[in-house]
């Protein structure tokens, strides 16, 4: 299985610094990008899997960002990091398409379990997507005789 | 200083709520006396001049008449024929036949001799020469007298008339019966104590006075003068007995005569007097009744204000404490949110040394010691801080956040066991009897389930922590109470038994932070956030307690509409 890769979006470098090293020490890919923008030319880049986003950010704040990485990365499982004890902004996030959320401050075992679930999420839905794709690549000669024809 | 404005106040009402209405009354009273008095007045003055003018022409018309008759006879008869006592007889009888009032009847030559004479004296052969009214009637041919004695020692008057005959003057005389006289002017009558009477020029009665005053008596009082015309004159005067009258006079116009009538002045205006006592009387009940009510009023508007004045400070206090509150929840809440974010570096960082260490021990780079376990030691109870320090922000984030509540429609009945059953295991688990007052026709209320219900297990979690501390695992009681108090207010009570509040704590178990468990127990927000969540509600929330007897809490809510 492909190890998970990791992406922590937050204002506070220490918090990115910090989390990265223990990330790494637990075995995991990790990138950090300290705003909303930053995190969108990261994906660009690279292939995340798992997104810890903060809500409360300045400039393009955590929504904002959320609903750009969904747009462009549908794939991409998002964790909202939310400061607030409410569960509202992490309401609006899970509205938006995030995959869950964590309150600040967060226990770094519960950052990893949640994010091994999102990601166990996204391998079971890749998997059926495969399946779909190797279902469309056997297709009988008629059926592809078909669709050429309605083409 | 409060009381002395209400006073000042109380003055400054009462003096308008009796002014206002008095002073109109008053007016209306005064006025209307005034024209009442003045009508009446000139309506009985009216009247008293109009029986003067009416009277005096009765009187001048009987005199008229009475000399009428004698020059009838005059112009009938000759002075022989008169001198005649037979024929004097017989005249007397005819004159006597038209009017009772002729007592005799005489003849008297140029000289004064009483030539015949009819009456019930012996007369005749009297000399008249010297008497006034012989002058008179000589010099004037008609005579009318005053009441006088003359020969026969009797009060009387007469009329005496002359008669020319061959250049040779005689007189005709008659006397006029003066009770007759008397009656006729008599005859008045106004009111209990009005009276006519006669007066000659000289002040002498003419006729009697009922009231006091015989024939030919002067008149004591002396005030009535003989007027040139025949004017009629009113006037009030007092007598000599200290009465006071109201009299009309008119002078006849054949005789030097004043026709008086008069008549007592309280007699004559009691009508005047009756409306005057009938005016103190209803100005005295009227003015009672409207200081009374003005009384009544003033003190009703007062003990009025004063109670909303007093609602006002405790509605003011209340206010000000909510305000407060809430300011403090949205500081605390900003508060706490920032503190989050070094929280969750500080944690970052504790996980991290945590993980080195662990590698470092699997690497066999560290060896057991004491300071190694010192350190770690440390570590753990760095983390338990932060972890402490995080529920405490989230506690505070709790009593400052500002979510939209659902309001719904929530019939406490069922609500408050479903409730109460959240706490049955650890209040049986502790001993404490939970027992449910449930009024049945308990209101509607029209709140946010979670916010009341988060308001409830924060008061029973409290009273069963208030309970253990008093009675440890046996001999609680919980009683839970609702009901709708005087107002139609929905009321919620939480009694218990435990250890209860002193009265200094009592007073700020509703301020943010305050908490009498031991360090790190409670954050102190519990109560102020009830606070908080009951005022949002529409409803107040209070407390009474008595140190190791109990705490009730009290919540009043606003009825579903």
């Amino acid at each position: 299985m492909e190890k998970m890769r990791m992406m922590l979006v937050d204002d506070e470098e220490r918090f990115l610094e910090t989390t990265k090293k223990l990330l790494a020490r637990k075995g995991y890919d990790v990138f950090t990008a300290a705003s909303g923008s930053e995190a969108l030319d990261v994906l660009m880049k690279e292939n995340v899997h798992v997104v810890i986003l903060d809500v409360k950010m300045p400039g393009m704040d955590g929504l904002a960002t959320l609903k750009a990485i969904k747009s462009r990365y549908p794939m991409v499982e998002v964790i909202m990091l939310t400061g607030h004890a409410t569960v509202e902004s992490a309401v609006d996030g899970l509205k938006s398409g995030a995959t869950d959320y964590l309150m600040k401050p967060a226990d770094i075992d519960d950052v990893i379990k949640k994010a091994e679930d999102a990601y166990a999420r996204r391998q079971v839905l890749e998997e059926k997507i495969r399946v779909a794709q190797a279902r469309m690549a056997m297709r009988t000669p008629m059926e592809i005789l078909r669709d050429t024809k309605d083409k | 200083m409060k009381e002395n404005r209400y006073a000042t106040l109380k003055r400054l009402i009462l003096a308008i709520m009796i002014l206002v209405p008095v002073v109109p009354f008053i007016l209306v009273l005064a006025i209307g006396y005034y024209y009442f008095t003045t009508s009446l007045e000139s309506t009985t003055i009216a009247s008293m001049k109009r029986i003067v003018g009416d009277h005096r022409q009765m009187i001048e018309s009987f005199l008229r008449e009475r000399k009428a008759d004698l020059e009838f006879v005059v112009r009938s008869f000759s002075f022989e024929e008169l001198a005649d006592p037979q024929e004097l007889y017989k005249v007397f009888t005819h004159l006597q036949e038209k009017s009772v009032a002729f007592v005799d009847l005489g003849i008297f030559n140029e000289e004064g001799i009483h030539v015949a004479y009819h009456g019930p004296y012996r007369l005749v052969g009297k000399d008249y020469s010297q008497e006034d009214w012989f002058k008179g009637v000589i010099r004037q041919s008609y005579y009318v007298s005053d009441i006088f004695l003359g020969y026969r020692r009797v009060p009387h008057f007469v009329i005496a008339l002359a008669g020319e005959e061959e250049g040779k003057k005689w007189v005709i005389r008659a006397t006029i019966d003066t009770h007759i006289f008397t009656d006729l002017v008599e005859k008045v009558r106004i009111g209990k104590t009005g009276e006519a009477y006669i007066l000659s020029r000289e002040g002498v009665f003419q006729t009697e006075r009922r009231s006091g005053g015989n024939l030919m008596d002067r008149d004591p009082d002396g005030m009535v003068k003989l007027s040139p015309g025949d004017e009629i004159r009113t006037f009030v005067k007092e007598d000599s007995k200290g009465e006071r009258y109201l009299y009309a006079t008119s002078r006849l116009r054949d005789k030097e005569w004043m026709l008086v009538v008069r008549q007592e002045e309280a007699d004559a205006f009691s009508a005047l007097r009756s409306a005057s006592y009938m005016i103190v009387l209803v100005s005295l009940i009227g003015g009672a009744l409207i200081v009374a009510v003005a009384f009544y009023i003033t003190g009703q508007i007062i003990r009025r204000m004063e109670s909303i004045d007093t609602e006002k400070d405790r509605l003011g206090q209340q206010l000000v404490r909510a305000t407060r509150l809430a300011e403090l929840g949205q500081m605390a809440a900003g508060f706490a949110h920032e503190i989050n974010n070094p929280l969750q570096i500080m944690k970052s960082e504790q996980a991290l040394i945590d993980t080195i260490f662990s590698d470092m021990r699997t690497r066999g780079d560290l060896k057991d010691s004491e300071d190694l376990k010192e350190v770690e030691d440390s570590m753990a109870q760095i983390k338990l801080q932060i972890d402490r320090c995080a529920k405490i922000t989230q506690a505070i984030l709790k009593f400052g956040r500002q979510s939209e509540p659902v309001v719904k429609d929530v019939d406490l009945v069922s609500f408050i066991p479903e409730v109460t059953s959240m706490v049955s295991k650890k209040a049986s688990v502790n001993g404490i009897a939970l027992k449910e007052r449930i009024a049945e026709n308990t209101p509607i209320v029209h709140v946010d389930p979670s916010q009341l219900q988060q308001v409830l297990l924060n008061l029973y979690n409290n009273a069963i922590d208030a309970i253990t501390e008093r009675h440890g695992s046996q001999g609680g009681e919980l009683t839970i109470g609702t009901g709708s108090d005087e107002n139609g207010r929905v009321t919620i009570s939480v009694k218990d038994n435990g250890i209860g509040i002193s009265p200094e704590n009592l007073k700020k178990v509703f301020t943010p932070f305050f908490t009498t468990k031991p360090v790190g127990q409670g954050t102190g927000l519990g109560l102020s956030v009830c606070y908080g969540i009951v005022d949002s509600m529409g409803g107040v929330m209070e407390v009474e307690s008595e140190r190791g007897a109990g705490t009730k809490f009290s919540i009043r809510l606003p009825a579903a509409a």
